[in-house]
Parts: C-alpha cells; sequence; structure tokens
C-alpha cells in the first residue's frame, strides 16, 4: 500500500542538500515583511500596511485550520465561529473600556475554550462528515444569533472599539500607528508559528498526525484519539479567538459577517493555496488571498468568482499549495504520478 | 483453569453480527511465559476472538481478564496501557510516516504522560526503544524511508515490531507470516521464539507447521466455537480436529 | 369574548398568509368551552401552520434527499447543493421574463439544470476522486463551486430580491380550516416528486445500476455499467431535485443570490439527522425538522428557530452518532 500524494499528507522534511525547502519560506517571511513594513513606514502609507495587518490577522485564522486539516486530519469549516467570538469579546470589553490590550486578548482566549471544548465535545465523537457538517452548522447559527441580539449591535455589529496602547513593560505599542501595529501582528504570527510549530513537533503533535494517519490503530498503541482531536480542537479555537481579538483593535469595529461560511471558506482556501500541514504555508496562503482580493476587487466587484474558481484548480492541480513547491520531491511512483493528477 | 499463572482468561464470550455467533461461549486461559495458539478454518471466529480480547468490539456476554483484572468492555486503549498489544492481519501501519516514526508513536507510551509536550529527543527512553527495535527487526537501514515502500516482508516484521514497541506483557499476533516467504516465515517462527522468552504470546496461525512446532499450547476453533485444546500433539491426534480440518480443505 | 389569534409563519408571502375565514369574529357573546377554544386553535392557528410545515416540509426532503442520494452512493458532500436550489429558482425567473407560465417552467427546469450538473461533476468532481483523501477534496471543490455559483447570481441577476407572482392565488376551505391552494399545489407535487424518485432509486434497473456502482464500482464497471457516467447522472439527478424545489419555493420564499445558504442548512440538518445516505431519514427528518420549525415559530421568535433546530441535530446526534437511520443500501 502507498502513500498517496493527497492534500493532507504530512510534508516530509527537507533535506540539507535541496536548495529551497520550506525553511526558506519560514525564514523569507519575516524579512520579507519587515522589508515591507520599512518601506511603508518610509513612504508613509497606511492603507496597504493595514490591509497587510489584517492579512496576517488572517493568517491566525487560517493557522487555526491547518492545525485540524493538516494535522488532526479534521476539516472545520467552522472556525469563523471562534475567531468572531473573540472579535466580539474584545470588542465589547474594549467598548466598555473594561479591559485594555492584555484583558482584551485574554477575556478572548478565556470564552474560546469552554466553548471549544463544549462544541467539541459533540462535533468529535462525530464521524468524518458529521464533524465538517456540525462545524458548519454551529458557525451558522451562532451567526444568526448574534445578528439577531441587539445588544451585540444586531446587524451592524459594535462599533467604536478605542485605539489602544499595548503595554508590553520595557515599551509601548501604539496600535494607532500603522507600522506598530503590522509589526505587533507579524511578531504575534511569527510567535504562533513557532509556538504550534514546536507543539506540532512533540510527542502531542506527532501523535495528532498519527490520528490522521490512521486513527484505529493509534487506539490499540494506548491513545485516546478523542482526547487529542479535542485538545486539538481547543488549542485550534484559541489560535483563532486571538487572532479574531485582533481585528476590532485594526478595524474599530465587529460584524456579524466575521462569522458567516464566507470567512471560515477563505480561511481553508488559504490553507490550501499555502500548503496543508505546514503552517508557514497558510500564512503566505492568507496575505495572497488578501492581495487577490484587493487587485482583484479593484477591476470588479465579482471578484469572488475568480477566486472561487482558482480555489479549485488548486485543489485539482495543486494539492500541495505553494508550500508544496518547496517540499522534498519524494521518489516514488506514487509521488510522480499524483504529481501529474 | 484459575492456575495464577494465567495472564490472559477468557470466559465464555460471546459476540454476535446481525444473526450470525461470530464467537459462542469460548472460555480459555493464557499461561504467563507460553506461546498459545489459536487455529481453526476460517471465518472460525479467531479474529472476531482477537477483537474481543484487545477491546476493538465489546462481547455481549462473558469476560476478559488480563493479569487477573476484569477488563471486559474495556475500550483499546485502555487495555493496551494495561500491557496487552497485538499486531494486524491485515498490515495496519502509518503508511505515510517513516518507519522510526512508527515505532516511535508506539514506544511513546513506555513515557510518561508529561514528556508529550516536550520535544521528542527528551523520550529517551522511547528513542532508545527505537534504535533497539530498529536493529532487532533489522530495519536500520530503512529507518527514514515511508511505511508504505517497504516490501511486504519487511512491513509484517514492522508490524510486529510495533506492537513491541510499548513493552507490552501479552502479545496478541494475528497471522503474522501471512503472506511471507519461506525464509522469512522461518526467521519470524524464530523471533518469536525469543520473544516468548520474555512475554507471552497468544498467536493465530494458519500454518500449522509453524504451530505445532512454536506453541506450548493450542485452541482449536470452528464456527465460533472451542472445539478443543491441549498440547500441540493431542490436538493434532483430535479426530474431531481433524474433521473440521479435513472437511474445510 | 372570542380570540382572535394571531398567525405568524416563518416567510410570509403576502397574498398566502393564512387567514381567518370570514364569518367567526363575532361581538356575540359566546359561552366558551374548553372543546371550543381548542378546537378554533387548531383550526385557525395548528392547522395551517401545520400545512406550512408540511409543505415547507415536502420541499426540504426533495432538497435534501438530493444531497442524501449524492452522499449515499457518490460519496461526495454537495456544499453547493443550496446553490442548485437557488439556481432552480434563478432559471424559473428567466423563463419568466420570456413569457414562459409557471406550469412550463416547471417542467423545463430539472431537464436544464440536469445537463449542468452532469457537466460539473463529470469534468470537475470527478477529476479527484482518484485521490486518497477524495471525501475532503470533493468537498472543497463543491465549497469552491457554491462561491462561484452565488457570485455568478449576484453577477447576473444582481442583489435583489425578486419575487413571481403566485400562480395559484386563493385558497380552499376544509373543516373550517383555511388551506391556500398553492401550498396543497406544492404538497402534492412535492409528494409525487418523492414518491417517483423512490421507484427510480428502489425499483428500476436504472436505480439497480445507481445502488450497484455505489456499492462496489468495480465490480459494475466490469458488468460493463459506465459507472463514471452514473456517478454524474446521479448527481446531476441529486441536484435537479434540488433545483425543482427552488422552482416551487420561490413564489413563497423569494429569489435571492444566497438564498440557498439559508434553506440549505435545514435540508442539512434533515440529512445529518436522518442519516446521511439514508432515503427514509430524509424523509422523515426533513418532514419533521419543517414541522418543528413550523410549530415552533407560533412560539418563539423566528430567528430562534435555527438554534432550535440545531439543538435537536445536536440531541440526536448524542444519543445516535450516526443519524436516525443507516445507509440507503440497507434503508
Amino acid at each position: 500500500m502507498h502513500p498517496a500524494n493527497t492534500v493532507v499528507s504530512p510534508a516530509a522534511p527537507a533535506p540539507a542538500r535541496r536548495r529551497l525547502g520550506v525553511q526558506h519560506l519560514v525564514i523569507a517571511f519575516p524579512v520579507l515583511s519587515l522589508t515591507f513594513a520599512s518601506i511603508g513606514a518610509v513612504l508613509g502609507e497606511t492603507f496597504y500596511l493595514r490591509l497587510a495587518t489584517e492579512a496576517l490577522i488572517l493568517a491566525g485564522l487560517a493557522l487555526s485550520v491547518d492545525i485540524l486539516l493538516g494535522y488532526t486530519g479534521l476539516l472545520s469549516l467552522g472556525q469563523a465561529l471562534y475567531f468572531g467570538l473573540g472579535a466580539y469579546t474584545a470588542a465589547y470589553l474594549l467598548g466598555q473600556g473594561a479591559v485594555g490590550f492584555w484583558g482584551a486578548l485574554l477575556s478572548s482566549l478565556a470564552l474560546a475554550t469552554p466553548v471549544a471544548l463544549l462544541a467539541g465535545l459533540v462535533a468529535i465523537r462525530s464521524k468524518g462528515v458529521y464533524f465538517i457538517l456540525i462545524t458548519f452548522g454551529l458557525a451558522q447559527v451562532a451567526a444568526k444569533t448574534i445578528y439577531n441580539t441587539r445588544e451585540l449591535g444586531g446587524s451592524d455589529g459594535l462599533v467604536g472599539v478605542p485605539v489602544l496602547q499595548a503595554d508590553f513593560g520595557l515599551f509601548r505599542v501604539d496600535l494607532g500607528s500603522p507600522v506598530e501595529f503590522f509589526l505587533l501582528m507579524l511578531a504575534l504570527i511569527m510567535g504562533l508559528y513557532l509556538g504550534l510549530n514546536y507543539l506540532m513537533h512533540t510527542p502531542f503533535g506527532r501523535t495528532l498526525v498519527a490520528i490522521r494517519s490512521n486513527e484505529h490503530r493509534v487506539r490499540f498503541l494506548g491513545f485516546d484519539p478523542w482526547r487529542y482531536k479535542l485538545a486539538a480542537y481547543a488549542v485550534a479555537a484559541n489560535v483563532a479567538a486571538l487572532s479574531g481579538a485582533m481585528y476590532p483593535m485594526l478595524r474599530g469595529f465587529v460584524s456579524p459577517e466575521l462569522l458567516y461560511f464566507k470567512m471560515s471558506a477563505d480561511a481553508v482556501i488559504t490553507v490550501i493555496f499555502g500548503g496543508v500541514g505546514t503552517l508557514i504555508g497558510p500564512i503566505y496562503g492568507s496575505v495572497a488571498l488578501v492581495g487577490l482580493r484587493t487587485v482583484l476587487g479593484s477591476w470588479t466587484e465579482h471578484y469572488h468568482m475568480i477566486i472561487g474558481a482558482l480555489f479549485m484548480l488548486a485543489v485539482i492541480f495543486m494539492p500541495r499549495g505553494i508550500a508544496g513547491l518547496f517540499e522534498r520531491k519524494e521518489s516514488g511512483p506514487a509521488q510522480d504520478e499524483a504529481e501529474r493528477t | 483453569m484459575n492456575a495464577p499463572a494465567a495472564i490472559l482468561e477468557v470466559e465464555n464470550l460471546r459476540v454476535s453480527f446481525g444473526g450470525l455467533k461470530a464467537v459462542n461461549d469460548v472460555s480459555f486461559s493464557v499461561q504467563r511465559g507460553s506461546v498459545t495458539s489459536v487455529i481453526g478454518p476460517n471465518g472460525a471466529g479467531k479474529s472476531t476472538l482477537f477483537n474481543l480480547i484487545c477491546g476493538a468490539i465489546a462481547p455481549d456476554h462473558g469476560r476478559v481478564r488480563l493479569k487477573g483484572n476484569d477488563v471486559t468492555g474495556w475500550p483499546p486503549n485502555r487495555i493496551a496501557r494495561a500491557g496487552l498489544a497485538r499486531s494486524f492481519q491485515i498490515t495496519n501501519l502509518f503508511f505515510d510516516l517513516p518507519v522510526e516514526e512508527n515505532l516511535r508513536l508506539a514506544a511513546q507510551a513506555l513515557e510518561p504522560s508529561g514528556k508529550l509536550l516536550r520535544p521528542k529527543r527528551h523520550s529517551q527512553r522511547a528513542n532508545a526503544k527505537v534504535r533497539e527495535l530498529l536493529e532487532r527487526f533489522e530495519l536500520s537501514h530503512k529507518a527514514g524511508e515511508l511505511a508504505g515502500y517497504l516490501s511486504h516482508g519487511e512491513q509484517r516484521r514492522l508490524e510486529i515490531a510495533v506492537a513491541l514497541a510499548g513493552e507490552p506483557e501479552l502479545l496478541l499476533l494475528d497471522e503474522p507470516t501471512q503472506g511471507m516467504s519461506h525464509g522469512d516465515t522461518a526467521d519470524t517462527s524464530r523471533m518469536i521464539r525469543e520473544l516468548a522468552r520474555d512475554i507471552t504470546v497468544l498467536l493465530i496461525e494458519h500454518d500449522i507447521e509453524l504451530v505445532m512446532g512454536l506453541s506450548h499450547w493450542v485452541v482449536v476453533m470452528h464456527q465460533g466455537q472451542k472445539l478443543s485444546e491441549g498440547p500441540p500433539e493431542q490436538v493434532r491426534a483430535d479426530p474431531a480436529v481433524r474433521k473440521a480440518y479435513l472437511g474445510e480443505a | 369574548m372570542a380570540r382572535r389569534p394571531s398567525v405568524r409563519t416563518p416567510a410570509s408571502a403576502s397574498d398566502d398568509t393564512l387567514r381567518l375565514a370570514p364569518g367567526t369574529s363575532g361581538g356575540a357573546a359566546r359561552r366558551e368551552t374548553v372543546m371550543t377554544v381548542a378546537i378554533e386553535y387548531l383550526q385557525f392557528v395548528l392547522a395551517p401552520q401545520m400545512l406550512n410545515g408540511l409543505t415547507i416540509g415536502v420541499a426540504v426532503v426533495l432538497v435534501a434527499l438530493g444531497l442524501s442520494i449524492i452522499f449515499g452512493l457518490l460519496d461526495v458532500v454537495n456544499m453547493a447543493h443550496g446553490e442548485f436550489y437557488a439556481l432552480g429558482a434563478f432559471i424559473s425567473m428567466s423563463l419568466y421574463s420570456l413569457g414562459v407560465s409557471f406550469w412550463l417552467a416547471l417542467v423545463l427546469v430539472p431537464p436544464i439544470v440536469i445537463p449542468i450538473g452532469f457537466l460539473i461533476e463529470r469534468g470537475l468532481i470527478q477529476r479527484v476522486y482518484q485521490h486518497d483523501q477524495r471525501h475532503v477534496l470533493t468537498l472543497l471543490l463543491t465549497v469552491g463551486l457554491s462561491i462561484i455559483m452565488e457570485d455568478a447570481f449576484d453577477l447576473i441577476y444582481g442583489p435583489n430580491t425578486m419575487r413571481p407572482e403566485n400562480p395559484l392565488p386563493g385558497s380552499t376551505e376544509f373543516l373550517g380550516v383555511i388551506l391556500p391552494n398553492y401550498r396543497l399545489f406544492l404538497l402534492a407535487v412535492g409528494v409525487a416528486t418523492i414518491l417517483a424518485t423512490w421507484l427510480v432509486i428502489y425499483r428500476t434497473r436504472l436505480g439497480a445500476m445507481i445502488r450497484a456502482a455505489a456499492f462496489d464500482k468495480h465490480m459494475t464497471a466490469s458488468l460493463g455499467v459506465p459507472v463514471l457516467r452514473v456517478y454524474a447522472g446521479t448527481f446531476a439527478f441529486g441536484v435537479a431535485l434540488a433545483g425543482f424545489a427552488g422552482v416551487l419555493l420561490a413564489p413563497i420564499y423569494s429569489v435571492f443570490p444566497t438564498m440557498g445558504h439559508d434553506f440549505v442548512l435545514l435540508a442539512f440538518t434533515a440529512v445529518i439527522v436522518g442519516g446521511i445516505g439514508s432515503f427514509y431519514g430524509a424523509v422523515i427528518a426533513g418532514l419533521l425538522l419543517a414541522q418543528i420549525q413550523a410549530i415552533s415559530s407560533l412560539y418563539i421568535p423566528p430567528y430562534w428557530s435555527d438554534p432550535l433546530l440545531f439543538a435537536i441535530m445536536v440531541a440526536v446526534l448524542v444519543v445516535r452518532p450516526q443519524g436516525l437511520f443507516n445507509w440507503m443500501g440497507k434503508g
């Protein structure tokens, strides 16, 4: 039995001798981003810096999808639920003046975990397709509920989120400054990447990969797949909520659209574009998506159609995404055949 | 049949699928340190019996006792942690993971759960186990290879190695020599004999010669029921057993 | 003290509002017994709403059946199913603007949707069938498809809501209950279609081929059955059912680009509760859930019906994680 080269197979480690590997992508990203930020700062640019910051925020949501899809083998079509939860929590508390930067983040996380455990309790018991549909349904229901709740702003959402200062003790970051916010978000995303990458290489993370590879066998090795999946789901929810909390800080408002299927689907799209199971791929994917949207959006209102088409093409012809181009090519008939689709 | 040296006791196990009684009132015990074989024609219920013992399915009736503890109805991961490991008739590896990762996953059970969140290199006991098994099963040169790319014989070896990685006290081997060449079969037989020095082996096999040469005790199953049991020569001479097999041939 | 109950329907169409039969209002004092109140309630509140639930339920069943058929027989989760439902409605709008009557549109829409579905399945979705992870990939493909279709509707028809005229205005009285004619018609057509579908799948050679192909594709192929075409045809049939439901419901629910999303959640819920791939599950769950939605709308605000249905789905899954029924083959 040969392993097929598929969307969700784990990336083989790149050997030292190959010229370009995934690790180069990891280094390239902050380098490119810092270059971008410097140029932006010099030019006194705000729009594109803020757009780039939004791309980074969405990258966090993409990471959350990748943890589940690329490592645990679970496709969640409702991660926007936690993103939205984090966003609304932060927006609400910040709008009330009840918390500052750290309070907003911590509150979002504090809400995400119990919700994820509760949701996970039902969702994870369910096999394959049911899980997907339940996560889809959960986000839809939450979106509708928020849409119809006046206290949460209804269809208009919450506005009036103040501009914050993030106090790091030794220094302060002014979130009103596009450059500073961008740098903060860059640091946050790279930090998330490094943390998640570490986690996925620990025995815990490798067990997740094993569950995706052969859940049946994992049981006989002494692991309870359910617990691991639930833990992964909770981690992913926290990552999504954390990213979501940053959104109102950037845009000053939140709306129910943050929980819509479009949001969850876009996140999945960026993961496929970028490369499932690589963590760095989805980050690039998010940037690519926001870039595409901006460029295409300036030509036509109906850019979503084009993105949908590109997505379908990517699924058919390039299932390993951008990062897939940087991965080691394995010897073996299965690889070449799959590559040819 | 309640000798203190019994590591596994199966009492009146029964399970049905639809209307079919796959395992029908089977009882026997396995002595510590022995090699016990379960044989029988196809469809006799041997694999189902294994599934019942290791927790993959729950019996409709009856008990399973491991080391004196009642493990009936326990989930497979709990029974595995209690010292039981099994290999599968149809190779059941992590095909898209490297050989050493397959072993490392199984060996992780040796480590306390705190090690789960620390880098892999900190799980020294597990890592040592992996190296030991790679050598013992002659798979060192294939350590980094994806399990799916191994030859059939190598995969069957890895299948057993993975089962051993958790240092079980009782090892269930489901047709370990399935599809193997003569040479491989002889090697496997030798290996099982070596294993039996440290652990107890419960074996399902089709190869009667292998079974006779290897086992201390043989249990014969037929149509879900225990037909006969005893030392190999006794079972071989049992007319009921001959009838079941000759009828099958 | 005659009571005049107010009736709330989930999406009240203006000329379809269930009204009280004239002559029952009265200033005349009446000796009220519990019986009278109960019967009145039944007549004017519950029964109309139950009919409501039944007719919507039948449409939900049509959509859910399509979904369940596609999943049960093709192993594909069609996330674009709602968009095919919308497609049927939009095509009917185009036909109406060409002067085609409702009745003709009803007949024409399925044959238009079928080749579209066939080509999409054959040309796009089948490309990933060989992959190990075909479940995820096919699902993702249909997600992309749904994005494209929804935007295409917006592009071609604009974002505004359209509503075709009620082709069967008026109502019939039955046992003192006022029943809108169009809803009765919908009910009749829906039930007929469901029965016809059942017949095709379980009583025809075509249906046997489809079920065989679902069960064992290689064996069926070696028996000379053009498996890939059967798959594409099945997909086409499933989405045509959805499109047909779209035409039927357009006069009630209106037509707009995102109409697929709202309706399909109910269908998905029905499929999950009924058990993916189960014919009877889709029928029973579809009718049940629509009925629950209709009756509950009398007591709770409409936007709580989604969470309610979802809660029911969760409850069912907790007790029976695979849904109420089993696979279509054995269903």
